[in-house]
């Protein structure tokens, strides 16, 4: 058995000793062809992976080219050629890989490949192998398969083109929908469809889903849209200590899907110079370890990768040149001063003493005051001087590596205060001065100073008053801040006032001025100006003399109960300041007073000025007064507005009137108003005309009439029209004739009043009284002593009678007939009084001592019939009957007692109107009464009757 | 359901029955001892708090998933989800069942859909869906500690897993990706109908522990997913 086993040795090594011999011998003839060929698939790529080798290469390596066909469904549809290059070694196994457009699930895909030595090296080994067989890559037979459509899933791109199919042979009614739409379909072979999706979007990390239903069956497919790998940006890495590089970049977006389809992106770390490779754990940033010996130069990659792609970005560097410091650490202060300052630092340690360059601001609230570059190892100190007093200071400190200045290490930063100081500068003080009797009211006020010149915080402000005139006379007032003013009541004289700011360290110079006993003038004349939106530019006449500069000042509000005073200082030699302010407003009216400031400090008014920024319309309409109104004409009044409320100057006024005329007059215009209507329109170019006469009127009629001023801006609003109705001219015209009559009829009767006794005496003299009469005397002693004096009481009538006075009486006067008859009597009954039938005896006379009259006595047995002038009868009898029932009644009477017979006609005396009733008046005689009418001075004959004159007939003449 | 509105008013009288009654319902106002009707209530409580947090949790997740899962009238085929636990039953046998049955069957089918539950958390790729997974796993293992709790008070023994029928902690890979989706699809929609059969399930347990004149049953409709 042993004997065997050591034969079967010795055969197998000769052998393998001939065929060794052999191959040697065959190597210039046998083809390098591919063997051992394998096809597989891998379905989420839809990869054809071909495998292969190349056995009995003749050196260790040789370049090499295989072209590959594909074919589809049968060998005959070749679907692809291609070559492959590559550098073969010795042993090596092959792979290949080829991407299928339709997925490899749906048709039967067959592989083959050849060999071709082409390597410049090896000229002798030029040759082509022969094919190898097809190596058929089947599909799913679809029997087995109960899958309508292929692929099952798919890893993409964003914008990729899918393609998905399905075999008919077995599945006949299939229809696949992506979302709710039909998927249109192709038929790429008998059995074989296809549908494409072309730039597919990314949805969801879940996929798209593509369902197909044949009859009640359904199944479907994922399409996995992957976001487009993005190389990651700003890659860069760094040390802070010399111990670790700490690498960092922006990844872009996450490309990570569901179903861990794909999980997000992976970065990884290659140094390429020590060969070092670090996967990091994070998205943005990876740490590096420096070794002890650390090169001076790294180079690395930085990959980012999915399953579908790769990115690499490079990073070549010198270490020193990525020096990137810690923030200073330990930032303090000390010796901290009014002016003065030490800061001081500390850097962490960085490697073996590096130098650094640090970086120091410093701050105050509003800027950076000052910026100083220092050069330390480790501990820093700066001082900083010129600093102000009482001042928050922030200082910020960071440091750069000095040699390489890579990147400047974080902001360190830390906060002072300075001591304080005494204010370094005077107040600017200002004053209004008002008079009042003999008492100078000073209203006193200041500019609090700026935190620069404060120096600390100002606590109090001192003042101190003093009478120039009586140096003795000192006030003295302590004011709190923050006050910024006060009010002085001063004496007569001149006083110098000095104003001063204290902190907790010390007081301000003095501020002085003074002021003068003279009271300002007022009477400089005011001078308009036009500001623009900007403010106000203002210039005034120089001055010379011993001045030291000018003073502007003005109210910022002066419709407000504070106007809030403001003021500007302008040098001597400047005559101009342009005013701006954010309180200007339009519509405001500014005054501006120019004073020039003297060397002893004492103001002068010089000029003033007043002005509008902007102009604007009148915002109301005067107040007018109607005055003199006139069937023609009234005259309108209104009262001047006040300056203060004034919106713009005031250039006139405009009196629109409304009327029923269509014409208007020649001075006026006729305009529209927003309600339509019109109205004539006067322009009063005047501002100081503040009356305007309205004239031309018709009587009686309707007017109105508004009156709106108006600035350079516009007119005022008119909206508010007054109502004037013009009156009757007749009652105007009676009222002018009437009222002088009045006054002249009251003047008349104070007149007559005044001087009643005169007109009694002129008119109605006393009657004399006979008794007392001289012609009494006369009459006893020379013609007749039965004569006596009639007693009025003894002389009542018995009877009344009243006798019509006709044609045929004028017989009865022959002595008068001629002046009767040619005279007009008046035909108006005549009063008759008759005696009593029982009357006898001679009744006594009346005789009168009359001049005027050839008074004579009487019979005592005839009675004068004289005819009595009816001026006063027949207004008394009218009043009882009308004279007709009158003459009726008289003529009765007058059948009854014939003409002629009748001897003597009493004229009574007592005739009283209370007695003129008929019926009365005979029936029962009226008691005799005292005369209140004396019409005859004494009864005469009829003979003796003097005719009538002329024109006292005439006044008888009834109206 | 036909509604016609005659109907209407009958429900709305029968609402007003049942809110007359309400304050006498024995379950709900008992006093003393008081046996498993609590237990019973609070699980029933707890399946309609379920309800309303798994229709939030299935808008959103299905809704990931895209069309045509998330699209209302989507009624497939059941494919692939041989082993989730089947809610639907035939009338007759679900009111045949005992109640100890009843508990079990709740029990069983809770926790192997609470295991593909937690299966299908460890799947989502976003950490909001990752979190309302989560939450309504805790929510799941309440309602699962709940029924054991009834089971426990009517004195029934909690089932025992078979050797071998035991549920794996996750369901395995899914054929395709296609398939994955479905199966979460009917994962949402077991759990859905069990949730539902649930409420009736307890709601039918509590009337019987309640005395016949007190008792009044709310009937739920189960609708369309």
């Amino acid at each position: 058995m042993a004997l065997f086993a050591v034969f079967q040795t010795a055969f197998a090594l000769a052998l393998l000793s001939l065929r060794t011999c052999q191959s040697e011998v065959l190597d210039e003839y046998l083809p390098l062809a591919p063997q051992s060929l394998n096809v597989s698939i891998n379905a989420t790529l839809q990869h054809l992976r071909l495998q292969w080798i190349v056995h009995q290469l003749p050196y260790q390596e040789l370049q090499m080219v295989f072209p590959i066909e594909i074919s589809r469904i049968e060998t005959s549809k070749v679907i692809w050629t291609g070559n492959y290059s590559t550098t073969v070694k010795k042993n090596q196994v092959l792979h290949w890989s080829w991407e299928s457009e339709l997925p490899l699930e749906c048709a039967t895909h067959f592989v083959r490949i050849k060999s071709i030595a082409n390597d410049a090296r090896f000229p002798q080994l030029n040759f082509v192998s022969n094919w190898s067989s097809w190596e058929e890559v089947p599909a799913p037979t679809p029997g087995d398969s109960q899958w309508l459509i292929f692929p099952r899933s798919k890893l993409v791109e964003e914008g990729a083109n899918v393609t998905f199919c399905y075999n008919s042979e077995t599945n006949h009614n299939i229809s696949c929908y992506l979302g709710d739409e039909l998927i249109h379909r192709e038929q790429l072979d008998s059995n074989l469809y296809t549908f494409q999706l072309t730039n597919v979007p990314f949805i969801n990390i879940y996929g798209i889903t593509i369902a197909c239903w044949e009859n009640n069956r359904i199944d479907g497919a994922v399409l996995f849209v992957s976001k487009v790998l993005e190389e990651p940006k700003n890659f860069s890495c760094q040390t802070q200590d010399y111990k670790t590089l700490k690498c960092t970049w922006d990844p872009g977006v996450d490309t990570a899907l569901g179903y861990n389809k794909q999980p997000s992106q992976h970065y990884t770390l290659f140094e390429s110079i020590s060969g070092k490779k670090k996967f990091c754990g994070q998205k943005n940033w990876c740490d590096w370890e420096i070794s002890e010996d650390f090169p001076k130069t790294y180079n690395f990659t930085l990959t980012a990768e999915n399953y579908l792609r790769k990115r690499t970005v490079r990073s070549v560097f010198d270490l020193t040149d990525r020096v990137h410091p810690k923030a200073p650490e330990s930032v303090q202060f000390k010796n901290v001063g009014t002016t003065n300052a030490t800061v001081t630092w500390k850097m962490p340690v960085l490697g073996n003493y590096v130098p650094l360059l640090c970086h120091i601001q410093l701050h105050d609230k509003e800027t950076v005051r000052q910026e100083h570059n220092v050069s330390i190892r480790v501990n820093g100190e700066f001082l900083f001087r010129e600093l102000q007093p009482d001042t928050e200071y922030m200082v910020r400190i960071r440091c750069i590596e000095a040699t390489h200045l890579w990147k400047w290490s974080e902001w360190a930063s830390q906060t002072f205060l300075t001591a304080e100081a005494a204010p370094s500068k005077a107040l600017d003080v200002w004053r209004i001065v008002r008079s009042d009797k003999g008492l100078h009211n000073v209203a006193l006020l200041w500019k609090p100073l700026s935190k620069f010149h404060a120096n600390g915080k100002i606590l109090f402000y001192n003042i101190i008053a003093q009478n120039l005139d009586k140096k003795s006379e000192l006030k003295r007032l302590c004011i709190h801040a923050p006050a910024n003013g006060t009010e002085l009541t001063l004496g007569q004289g001149s006083y110098q006032i000095q104003v001063t700011a204290n902190n907790s360290v010390g007081t301000s110079p003095a501020s002085e001025i003074v002021i003068s006993g003279s009271s300002e003038n007022e009477e400089v004349e005011e001078e308009r100006i036009n500001g623009t939106e900007d403010g106000f530019f203002i210039s005034w006449k120089p001055r010379s003399g011993n001045m030291t500069r000018y003073v502007v000042d003005w109210c910022a509000h002066p419709q407000s109960l504070h106007c809030d005073l403001q003021w500007k200082h302008v040098g001597p030699n400047t005559t101009s300041a342009i005013i701006s302010s954010d309180a200007f407003r339009p519509g405001i009216r500014y005054n501006f007073r120019i004073y020039e400031l003297s060397a002893e400090k004492t103001a002068y008014l010089v000029e003033r000025k007043t002005g509008y920024t902007q102009e604007l319309a009148p915002s109301d309409s005067p107040q007018v007064v109607v005055r003199n109104l006139t069937s023609h004409s009234f005259a309108l009044s209104w009262k001047a507005y006040d300056t203060e409320s004034q919106s713009g100057f005031i250039q006139g006024y405009y009196v629109c009137l409304k009327s029923n005329t269509t014409q208007c007059h020649p001075d006026s215009v006729r305009v529209g108003l927003p309600d339509k209507s019109t109205c004539c329109k006067h322009d009063i170019s005047d501002p100081k005309q503040k009356t305007f006469l309205v004239k031309n009127l018709q009587p009686e009629s309707f007017y109105e009439f508004s009156v709106s001023s108006y600035t350079s801006a516009g007119e005022g609003p008119n909206t508010t029209f007054m109502k004037v109705t013009t009156p009757d001219g007749r009652s105007y015209m009676l009222m002018q004739i009437i009222l002088p009559v009045t006054l002249c009829v009251l003047l008349t009767a104070v007149m007559c009043y005044w001087k009643s006794q005169w007109v009694k005496e002129k008119c109605y003299p006393d009657i004399p009284d006979p008794y007392k009469s001289s012609i009494l005397s006369l009459i006893k002693s020379k013609e007749n002593t039965h004569l006596t004096i009639m007693n009025v009481k003894d002389c009542i009538p018995d009877a009344i009678e009243v006798i019509h006075k006709s044609e045929g009486t004028k017989a009865q006067f022959p002595g008068t007939e001629k002046l009767f008859t040619e005279s007009d009597s008046p035909k108006p009954a005549n009063l008759y009084l008759l005696p009593a039938e029982d009357f006898s005896g001679p009744a006594p006379c009346i005789s009168f001592e009359n001049f005027t009259y050839n008074a004579s006595a009487c019979d005592s047995d005839s009675f004068a019939h004289i005819p009595v002038p009816s001026t006063a009868l027949p207004n008394q009898l009218g009043m009882l009957a009308s004279p007709d029932n009158v003459e009726n009644t008289h003529t009765n009477s007058q059948e009854e007692i014939p003409a002629g017979e009748i001897s003597l006609n009493y004229v009574s005396q007592l005739a009283s109107p209370m007695s003129g009733d008929k019926d009365t008046l005979l029936i029962d005689p009226p008691e005799p009464v005292l005369c209140s009418e004396y019409k005859m001075q004494m009864a005469v004959p009829s003979h003796l009757a003097s005719p009538v004159p002329s024109e006292m007939a005439a006044s008888l003449e009834p109206f | 359901m036909d509604l016609r509105a005659g109907d209407s008013w009958g429900m709305l009288a029968c609402l007003c029955t049942v809110l007359w009654h309400l304050p006498a319902v024995p379950a709900l106002n008992r006093t003393g001892d008081p046996g498993p009707g609590p237990s019973i209530q609070k699980t029933y409580d707890l399946t309609r708090y379920l309800e309303h947090q798994l229709r939030s949790l299935a808008g959103t997740y299905l809704n990931y998933l895209g069309p045509p899962f998330n699209e209302p009238d989507f009624n497939p085929p059941r494919l692939g989800a041989e082993t989730l636990p089947r809610a639907t039953v035939n009338l007759e046998v679900w009111r045949s069942l005992n109640d100890k049955l009843r508990l079990t069957q709740n029990y069983e089918a809770y926790s192997h859909l609470l295991c593909y539950l937690r299966g299908l958390n460890r799947q989502a790729a976003t950490a909001e869906l990752r979190r309302s997974l989560a939450h309504f796993c805790t929510s799941l293992q309440g309602l699962l500690g709940s029924i054991a709790g009834v089971m426990a008070a009517l004195g029934y023994p909690l089932p025992q897993p078979l050797p071998g029928t035991e549920p794996i902690w996750s369901p395995g890979p899914a054929p395709s990706d296609f398939l994955q989706k479905m199966d979460d699809f009917w994962l949402l929609k077991e759990l859905q109908t069990w949730l539902w059969r649930s409420a009736k399930d307890f709601n039918r347990l509590k009337k019987k522990m309640q005395p016949p004149a007190a008792a009044v049953t709310l009937h739920l409709e189960a609708h369309g997913f």
